[in-house]
């Protein structure tokens, strides 16, 4: 749970800060708000009641605060535009309608400090709260510095801290100085500052700044989360009671992935803001919005023959849960379901060492966890100690059994020691090792020989190999493109690493976060290009591109790459190109062909491709034709053979089998160069099933199998021979 | 068969019996037996098995329980080219347009067709239509004891390559060696078991940019992926038998009216309403680029963290589909990475519209590579995920003091003499204990058979050895580590308050030194051991406020919610317990 948290925001609504300065489109005013804007919608968006702001308008035209209500002199021109209280953003929109720049001056900044601060101690009492001021202005209305120290002393007391953002302060440290600042707004600065300077917690600021660093994601911190409290342990110790160590630790997770910014399915309210408008608990609670919420609710059917359409539906309390065991379904009772859970007990116990050498980091399967000994117990501190350096000697990493509660499915973690050396955080890490049913055996020839038909051997001198050239040019490349020392240490000045893992920010979670609170705060602007800090690592650094420029190019000219044309790419088998005879042949190498040709001589004779097997034989005669005639003959026999199936179909039963053999056709003659004559036997046999000439109601063929399988018209970007036009193609659909 | 249910639930599979006496090819039973596929018995035809299914081919191969007489060799041998057309046949209608069909031969006789050439060619013939219709043939020979099986004399003719896989595989044909009996059938089902992920690529055709003006192409493939039993379904229990219930969700907003497709927007809650984008908006809003794997740089392997750990990694591996020398590139960098330790730093984005992400490039050692730790793995590169900031949680928790030197050196014994076997993690070897017992009585249940008692879960260390090997010198740091803990709390003990004082963050909290309780609630977020008992035997913990109690609470590792009351009872038991 994180600390309540109150807030009071001091806004400069001025006559002064309506002009613009420095060079500067916008007004003083609305450039101060975008810092404004964006932490308020930050704390909107958090959606907490415990964090609550308020809002004092400086030099308003009015003037409404207690201190001028009890008739106390120089609260002038200052209003309380919102009382302490959670953010909403019903809010929002409010205080946004009255955040306009005024016709007055003479509000004054310390006393508007002094307002927020009763309003804070007025609103947190004693409570726990952590407690800001933040004032935002261009001071150029008069500030009265006599009790300058009084209201520091006080501010000390409740423990607030004060954050003073000012448009064109100067500020050495960011390296802003405005050369022709007023003498008052230089002699209120100074005020201003002495302020900040005298308060236990304050920070005093330039707006330049404050708006730049607007674009550098801000981390949601999360508290530690403690997913396991009890014992680490080295043998058995119900059974061995005198050998197995136990060390009492607890595990927090190291990492876990942030989620990304989820969207919800809405739909626009059908009368907003009419009489028959629901007034569910849902839409109390999103008061006030065009879109309501959308719940899902589920059905079950069965097959039922003698119920309308062959099915009904059936009342969920009828069903129970099941598992599929192949085609049959196995149903569970309750007693059951429990059963097929493995009994676990919790426990976390070592199975053994290994040494770091046999580990690749690439073997773990996800999120990592850390190990401590449990605090304020010697006993543990001092054995997991013991461990942790035992391992760090020897280079092993110790492998445990970890079940986190009873009953939860046991994980096989990899203990990696860390003896605190660098970073005085002495702790095991821990992460996730596969099981064997997590491993897939997929085979893949050998990356640095090749092994040629005849069973050679080849180290060197093959396409697929690099030569000595190469290597020498990739291994320049990759030195010259280190990043271990790229970067430069802000504070020391030293070498430093490039992109080491806390600087990489998740660009989606931070691009659509700032996307919302900028929706939110101005419905009506465009949505921005996302900040350049999100897309630093997209690509390598300019500078070190121009510094390896000589091993790039050395290393483009040893590679000898060249791009394959869009249209030999293989579409569905890989090396399979144009000359098939190299391909298709048994392991023995024996010329299938010439057994074919006598064969299809048989077939040819009779000229027709047999239902049965018209796959197989159309492809042999496709292969075995030599004009064009031949051709087109067995594209009609295939052609007749689909539309019987087709018209033969009792309802879909033989559909799939007509679409394979309508995608094998296609295939076949986009690789003959002929799509014309699959464009054409498409086109009419849509119009034979949207007629109803193929036995009745077709149309579940054309747009579930054909359409929805893509094996409409072939256009010109599949294959350059072909005429038509993807609209064109589009059309047909 | 048993296991493909498991390991593949959706996958058809039919059974075809070839050199039997009775002939039958579905319901044309002996009708035209001799017209269509002598000696051919579809024992089950290609569809989704049933438990059934499973039953009865269990009962035929185990207990020879053989009501059809189907097992009755023919006199003669089949005429492979009716088999292999029979198969044909059966693919053609069952399996209409699936992605992948496969043949598996299983046979003791190399040469069925020794004398018969016509007949051989005949079936190298129907082979070659299977191959046209994208059947992949695979073979299971089995070896007599006293000859080898030829693979020359028949089978090379008949087998093709499989043309997914890649150029260069070694497609050899293992031959079971025969013996009889069992471990015939058993050596069978592990071979069967080897061959049965048909490979499968996670992406292909990806551009691999090492630098701006030099891009190779690549495919992935996800050889980790965490296997999770099967989901639920819903069951009908109404009807006779069993019956799947199909469920459909319907939309419906808060009148309860259905919601049609069109109506329905994508927008995020904020605030407690709801902010909208234009279809336009989102879809630029998600667009981070098109897919790539980028090179950023190159960094020494040291400098990746062991916790730097969020999702399993991808394996890629080059392909010649896009750039034409892909292979040699990629194979000169995969050496130089292995070669100096170093890691590529990337941009990932594996598909279009696919969330971008940052990874190390990591190679990995060839399997038979001595230095291998992985040899259960293929040479290539990895796609290692690395962690955002957003991902990294913070933990804080002050140093423990220092092991003791004699403490350490015991432990080294142990972690000496505990080595797993082989020294290395063999993932291969330790089946998931939670899945198995699943699969189990899954089919336990299923096939009626009786429900097992006790799982064989390798993942339980084997504890008499741990004991007969290091239990003499744990029980001896057993007795160290409490000697010392006293000698340790004694010291701490004197020093004591000045080590929690050293952390206090409460120093600002000036409205709390001026209460009566200020002895309490002074350090009060980090009160050491003896304080605490102080403050309970004193009954001082009433006079600390919530907030206060729960900082101490937290820092003891307890929970921190209830009310007052609630809260104090846990520091007094914590308390009798610890302190």
């Amino acid at each position: 749970m994180a600390d309540k948290e109150a807030t009071v925001y001091i806004l400069d609504l001025g006559e002064p800060m309506a002009d613009c300065h420095n060079g500067r489109t916008e007004s003083d005013l609305d450039w101060s708000m975008r810092y404004v804007w964006d932490k308020i919608s930050t704390t909107v968006a958090a959606s907490r009641k415990t964090w609550t702001i308020g809002v004092i308008g400086l030099n308003t035209d009015a003037t409404d605060n207690r201190y001028a209500r009890d008739g106390l002199d120089g609260y002038d021109n200052i209003s309380v535009l919102q009382p302490i209280g959670p953010m909403t953003m019903t809010s929002l929109r409010e205080l946004h309608s009255i955040i306009k720049p005024s016709r007055s001056s003479s509000g004054d900044a310390i006393s508007a400090i002094v307002v927020a601060l009763k309003m804070i101690e007025d609103f947190t009492r004693k409570l726990k709260y952590k407690r800001r001021i933040i004032l935002v202005t261009n001071a150029e209305s008069p500030i009265d510095d006599d009790s300058l120290e009084d209201v520091a002393q006080k501010l000390n007391e409740f423990n607030v801290e004060l954050v003073v953002i000012g448009a064109d302060f100067d500020d050495a440290e960011y390296g802003f100085k405005e050369e022709d600042k007023s003498r008052e707004k230089a002699t209120n600065e100074k005020a201003l500052e002495k302020l900040v300077s005298q308060c236990d917690n304050g920070v005093f600021g330039t707006m330049a700044q404050a708006v730049e660093e607007l674009s550098i994601p801000r981390v949601k911190p999360v508290k530690p989360f403690k997913a396991y409290d009890s014992l680490l342990t080295l043998g058995d110790p119900a059974k061995y009671e005198s050998s197995a160590l136990s060390i009492s630790v607890e595990r927090y997770f190291k990492t876990k992935r942030a989620p990304i910014p989820s969207a919800s399915t809405v739909v626009v309210r059908p009368e907003h803001g009419g009489p028959t408008q629901n007034d569910g608990d849902d839409d109390v609670q999103m008061g006030g919005t065009e879109f309501s919420g959308v719940k899902h609710m589920r059905t079950y059917r069965i097959n039922d023959p003698d119920a309308p359409g062959g099915k009904r539906d059936v009342d969920f309390d009828e069903l129970e849960k099941g598992y599929q065991y192949g085609r049959t379904v196995v149903p569970f009772s309750e007693s059951d379901f429990s059963v097929t859970k493995l009994e676990t007990k919790k426990g976390f116990t070592i199975l053994g060492f290994i040494p770091f050498t046999s580990y690749e980091p690439f073997l773990n399967m996800g999120e990592s966890g850390i190990i401590v000994a449990k605090k304020q117990n010697d006993e543990a501190e001092l054995a997991l100690s013991a461990l942790i350096h035992a391992l760090h000697e020897l280079e092993s990493y110790a492998v445990a059994r970890y079940v986190q509660k009873d009953g939860a499915q046991p994980q096989i973690l990899l203990l990696k020691p860390n003896p605190g050396i660098d970073d005085s955080f002495e702790c095991l890490y821990d992460v996730p090792l596969p099981f064997a049913e997590d491993v897939r055996s997929y085979q893949f020839p050998p990356l640095d020989k090749v092994l040629t038909v005849t069973g050679q051997i080849l180290t060197r001198e093959h396409r697929l190999l690099p030569s000595d050239d190469l290597n020498e040019a990739m291994s320049d490349f990759v030195d010259a493109m280190d990043l271990s020392t790229f970067a430069v240490d802000e504070d020391t000045g030293e070498p430093a690493e490039y992109a080491p893992v806390d600087e990489l920010y998740n660009p989606v979670i931070h691009r659509m976060n700032q996307a919302i609170r900028a929706r939110a705060v101005h419905p009506d602007r465009p949505i921005e290009p996302p900040a350049e800090i999100l897309l630093r690592f997209s690509r390598p650094p300019e500078k070190l591109l121009d510094k390896a420029k000589p091993e790039i190019d050395a290393l483009v000219e040893a590679a000898e790459l060249k791009k394959v044309p869009a249209k030999a790419q293989g579409k569905r088998y890989g090396g399979r190109g144009n000359s098939k005879k190299d391909q298709a042949k048994p392991l023995s190498g024996l010329d299938i062909d010439s057994l074919l040709g006598e064969t299809t001589a048989r077939r040819s004779a009779t000229a027709t491709i047999s239902p049965e097997n018209a796959i197989p034989e159309f492809k042999q005669a496709l292969a075995t034709a030599d004009d064009d005639a031949t051709i087109e003959r067995a594209v009609k026999q295939m052609g007749d053979i689909v539309r019987k199936l087709v018209a033969d179909s009792f309802a879909d039963v033989l559909y799939a089998q007509a679409a394979e053999k309508l995608g094998v056709m296609r295939e076949e003659l986009i690789g003959l160069e002929l799509p014309g004559v699959y464009n054409k036997f498409v086109t009419g046999l849509k119009k034979s099933i949207l007629s109803g000439e193929l036995n009745g109601d077709r149309r579940e063929m054309w747009f579930k199998f054909v359409v929805g399988g893509r094996l409409g018209l072939v256009t010109g970007e599949e294959s350059e021979v072909s005429e038509v036009e993807e609209e064109e193609a589009r059309a047909v659909s | 068969m048993q296991q493909r249910i498991i390991a593949q639930p959706k996958d058809m599979m039919g059974i075809l019996l070839f050199g039997t006496a009775k002939s039958k090819f579905r319901d044309e039973v002996n009708t035209r037996a001799s017209s269509g596929y002598p000696q051919c018995y579809l024992y089950s035809d290609l569809d989704v098995p049933a438990a059934e299914d499973v039953k009865r081919l269990k009962a035929l191969v185990e207990e020879e329980d053989d009501p059809e007489g189907v097992l009755v060799p023919a006199k003669e041998p089949a005429s492979m080219a009716n088999v292999l057309f029979c198969a044909n046949q059966v693919f053609t209608t069952n399996a209409a347009n699936f992605g992948s069909r496969r043949l598996f031969i299983i046979t003791d006789d190399d040469s069925p067709h020794a004398r018969d050439k016509a007949s051989k060619a005949s079936a190298a013939v129907r082979a070659k239509d299977l191959y046209d219709l994208g059947v992949v043939i695979e073979l299971f020979p089995i070896s007599r004891q006293d000859k080898k099986f030829d693979l020359s004399k028949f089978y090379d003719d008949i087998v093709y390559r499989d043309p997914a896989a890649e150029a260069g595989t070694s497609d050899e044909v293992k031959t079971s060696k025969s013996g009889d009996g069992l471990t015939l059938l058993s050596s069978l089902i592990s071979n069967i078991n080897s061959k049965q992920t048909p490979k499968r690529s996670y992406f292909s055709n990806l551009p691999f940019e090492l630098a701006p003006d030099l891009t190779i192409s690549i495919r992935g493939y996800l050889l980790l992926h965490r296997q999770q039993p099967a989901r639920t379904c819903y069951v009908w229990l109404g009807g006779e038998l069993a019956q799947l219930a199909q469920s459909e969700t319907l939309k419906i907003d808060g009148a309860t009216r259905t919601v049609e497709k069109t109506e329905i927007k994508k927008a995020y809650k904020f605030g407690g309403e709801y902010i909208h984008f234009k279809p336009e908006e989102a879809v630029a809003l998600k667009d981070m680029g098109k897919k790539v794997l980028r090179v950023i740089g190159f960094k020494p392997r040291s400098l990746l963290p062991m916790w730097a750990s969020v999702k399993k990694s991808v394996f890629i591996f080059p392909s010649e589909e896009g750039y034409v020398g892909s292979t040699r590139v990629f194979s000169a960098l995969w050496q130089k990475l292995l070669k100096d330790d170093k890691m590529g730093l990337a941009w990932f984005i594996a598909r279009e519209n696919a969330n971008p992400i940052l990874v190390a490039i990591l190679p990995s050692r060839n399997p038979d590579d001595e230095d291998s730790g992985t040899p259960a793995f293929p040479a290539g590169l990895w796609l290692y995920p690395l962690p955002f900031a957003d991902d990294i949680r913070n933990v804080e928790h002050p140093a423990p003091p220092r092991a003791i030197d004699e403490l350490t050196d015991k432990m080294r014994e142990i972690v000496q003499n505990l080595q797993l076997p082989k020294s290395m993690y063999n993932p291969l070897k330790y089946p998931n204990p939670s899945l198995q017992w699943h699969y189990k009585i899954l089919q336990a249940l299923a096939l009626d058979e009786e429900v097992p008692e006790t799982l064989d879960d390798a993942t339980i260390p084997k504890y008499k050895q741990i004991d007969k090997r290091v239990g003499g010198t744990l029980a001896e740091i057993k007795e160290e580590v409490s000697a010392k803990a006293v000698e340790v709390a004694e010291v701490v003990k004197s020093k004591g308050v000045k080590r929690e004082t050293d952390d206090d963050d409460d120093d600002h909290r000036p409205a709390k030194r001026a209460k009566p309780a200020a002895a309490a609630s002074k350090s009060s977020g980090v009160l050491s051991n003896a304080e605490l008992k102080a403050a309970v035997e004193q009954d001082a913990l009433k006079k600390m406020t919530v907030a206060a109690l729960k900082d101490v609470l937290a820092s003891k590792g307890l929970s921190t919610t209830g009310k007052k009351a609630e809260l104090i009872e846990k520091l007094e038991e914590w308390v009798e317990e610890n302190a």
